[in-house]
């Protein structure tokens, strides 16, 4: 794999879009209002509560999302072999070992479907 | 890279061509999007500026030149400045590896006066063994811009918008995921080129040790996965943040989401990124479901023998048979992109929740049973 | 790789060059003050393991580090930094200069023990020049698929429980007292 040219590319791409957005920095005008530096939040003075709780559910759904992935990436180098196996007969082997695999992983999807974890209100 | 310096150089210059052709489409597709849009809700679109509308984006790039730039006083500037360079990174990656031509295979000729070797170049930005590893892996980096962007801008409902844009885009890349095993196990292979080459001719379905070949279908992969192509096109428009998944940047709820303190050149770059993952799309939907760069029926050797009939000189046969299989690829692209636009215009967009619901609950049982079928029909139809 | 095309493309420049992005971001993890930038200086030296693995044509690897490492568990890590109020985390982090050098000192002593105790065993040397010998000649992605399947059957099937119980503990986490999902 050409490492050399990802990595060119690569800094090559970030160095055009630093230009162009120093370029476009240089153009515009300059005019400081504190009223403009103020976040956004759809016209009325920014309020800050005291403790806001973000919700877990962002949690909940990266964690369970890097399961769901992993046990995807391992289904890769299954796919990848799979017509090799086909082809020496060994059919029944590689389609059973897979199954348990996914019958573990439905298993989790089932249960994390029915017990309302990725509910989302 | 290449061995000696021509090759080097030209395979340099055509990375760099094709991320230029990348952002240069972008124009042309807004302008196609906003005249579409148009015309499906019944108006007429940008007509004033140019013929057709058509220089209404230079227009506009020239507006958003001019723009002010500003921070917010609570923004991070590393971030905030970071974000939109970093959101054109994963999806010129992605695109680069994606072969857009047939490889050329150029026999030694003679210039400035000196010999250069025989060459193959391939039509693609480089050659990636693993394809769809590598852009599975440079596409699920791409949540890094959406939540830089939203916490560099120490907006708290950017970081809202941030975070609910990140959750689509990992709970859908797990459809998308799933949805490429089956195209795996359909090629054996990871390997873009691999995967086109396997779509070759007419339909044929090799079953029992007997070939059934349909002559007037081309043999490519739709008809062998569709359900897999569906909840491939469908997640990538959740990846993209497009509607009907739109809600992170929705227009109308949360004014723009985790862009919102974002405006003039760094919203573009934006744009850019979000349009380079609807090419990205595109591509990967042409290249593994419907033959990428080859003309249906004919196969990348049968083209160039009839180009060969007519061109003078193999060289220049092989160059134009190159551009033609481009052009090729180039329509199913604007196909797809077409498809994209439309269906932006035409469906409502999901409430967050149904959005979640249906990525976890409908699209990845259905992409699992997608697998698990296709596993068993080619183990069947292989005994 | 091609050694042999121009002097900028050779594998030793391209090996120093990420060796030292990897490194640097590495050291930047544990020297930031805001743990937000800890993270992203973690998915960087990610991202410089992940192309080390190519230049090792371990390219398989590569994509699945991209893919699973710095695609989801750092993003699992930087979506969480976002949950908190990152004020306390910054005046936790004590910057006395004496006290600071003792903590990294200590912490990079105890981690070469235990590297070197690893690869100076004979145990690993053994194992690792029978199967690096044998993976070489053949595609990798493919080998690593059959040995998955041949030798390593019960690991993957095992992995698959693993998760499972990961995937419920951490549902299970996630409605513990005084959170936004606690049982009421």
């Amino acid at each position: 794999m050409p490492l050399g040219g990802v990595i060119f590319i690569t800094i090559f791409i970030l160095l055009f879009g630093s230009l162009l957005l120093f370029l476009a920095s240089k153009v515009g005008r300059k005019v400081s209002d504190p009223v403009k530096a103020q976040s956004y939040e759809c016209g009325i003075p920014v309020q800050e509560k005291k403790d806001t709780k973000m919700s877990v559910k962002f949690y909940l759904t990266a964690i369970l999302f890097i399961i769901f992935d992993i046990e995807i990436i391992f289904m890769y180098p299954w796919a990848l072999t799979f017509r090799d196996f086909l082809d020496r007969g060994q059919g029944i082997y590689i389609l059973v070992s897979m199954g348990f695999f996914l019958l573990v992983f439905i298993f989790g999807l089932f249960w994390e479907i029915k017990s309302k974890a990725l509910e989302w209100d | 890279m290449g061995s000696d310096s021509l090759e080097i150089s030209i395979n340099v210059i055509k990375m760099i061509l094709i991320f230029l052709m990348m952002v240069q489409a972008v124009p042309i597709l807004v302008w196609l999007e906003r005249r579409g849009s148009a015309f499906i809700q019944n108006r007429l679109g940008p007509n004033r500026v140019g013929p057709l509308g058509l220089v209404q984006l230079l227009a506009d790039a020239v507006k958003f030149l001019q723009k002010e730039e500003f921070i917010p006083a609570k923004g991070i500037r590393v971030l905030y400045y970071a974000a939109p360079v970093i959101a054109l990174v994963p999806a010129t990656l992605a695109f680069l590896a994606i072969p857009i031509g047939a490889p050329m295979s150029l026999e030694a000729f003679e210039l400035f006066g000196s010999e250069w070797g025989p060459y193959r170049f391939a039509l693609q930005g480089y050659e990636v063994g693993v394809g769809i590893v590598f852009v599975l892996g440079v596409s699920s980096l791409a949540a890094y811009a959406v939540l830089l962007a939203g916490w560099g801008s120490g907006n708290k409902y950017s970081i809202l918008g941030a975070l609910r844009a990140s959750s689509q885009m990992i709970s859908y890349e797990l459809a998308l995921g799933l949805s490429i095993v089956g195209v795996i196990l359909l090629y054996g292979s990871f390997n873009f080129s691999d995967m086109i080459l396997a779509q070759q001719g007419p339909l044929a379905i090799k079953a029992f040790g007997r070939e059934l070949v349909i002559g007037w279908l081309p043999n490519w992969g739709i008809f062998f996965q569709p359900l897999g192509a569906i909840l491939f096109f469908a997640a990538t428009f959740a990846e993209s943040n497009r509607l009907p998944f739109d809600l992170p940047e929705g227009e109308a709820e949360l004014v723009a989401g985790f862009h919102v303190e974002y405006g003039g050149f760094k919203m573009l770059l934006f744009f850019i990124g979000e349009y380079g993952h609807m090419m990205v799309a595109s591509g990967l939907m042409a290249t593994f479901y419907f033959g990428g760069y080859q003309v249906p029926f004919m196969s990348p050797d049968q083209v160039l023998a009839w180009v060969s009939t007519w061109a003078p000189g193999a060289n220049s046969a092989a160059v134009i048979s190159s551009l033609l299989h481009h052009v090729v690829f180039l329509v199913k692209i604007a196909v797809f992109l077409w498809i994209f636009i439309h269906v932006r215009w035409t469906l409502p967009r999901f409430r967050y929740d149904q959005l979640m619901d249906l990525g976890w609950k409908t699209m990845l049982p259905w992409a699992l049973a997608n697998t698990i079928l296709t596993a068993i029909v080619i183990a069947v139809a292989a005994s | 790789m091609n050694a042999t095309s121009g002097v900028l493309m050779t594998d030793a420049f391209l090996f120093w060059f990420l060796a030292i992005v990897t490194l640097v971001s590495a050291l930047s993890v544990i020297l930031m003050v805001n743990p937000l930038f800890s993270a992203l200086s973690l998915v960087m030296s990610m991202v410089g393991v992940a192309a080390l693995f190519v230049t090792m044509q371990a390219y398989f690897l590569a994509g699945v580090q991209l893919i699973v490492y710095a695609g989801a568990v750092m993003v699992l890590f930087v979506m969480v930094l976002m949950l908190f109020d990152l004020n306390l985390e910054k005046k936790a982090f004590s910057r006395g200069p004496g006290s600071s050098f003792l903590k990294i000192a200590s912490v990079g002593l105890f981690a070469g023990l235990l590297i070197g105790g690893v690869v100076f065993s004979e145990l690993m040397t053994a194992e690792n020049a029978e199967t690096t010998a044998t993976l070489a000649k053949t595609d990798g992605t493919r080998a690593l698929g059959r040995l998955l399947f041949e030798q390593y059957l019960w690991g993957f099937e095992v992995l698959g429980v693993l998760l499972l119980v990961v995937a419920i503990g951490a549902v299970a986490l996630s409605r513990s007292k005084g959170g936004t999902h606690a049982k009421h």
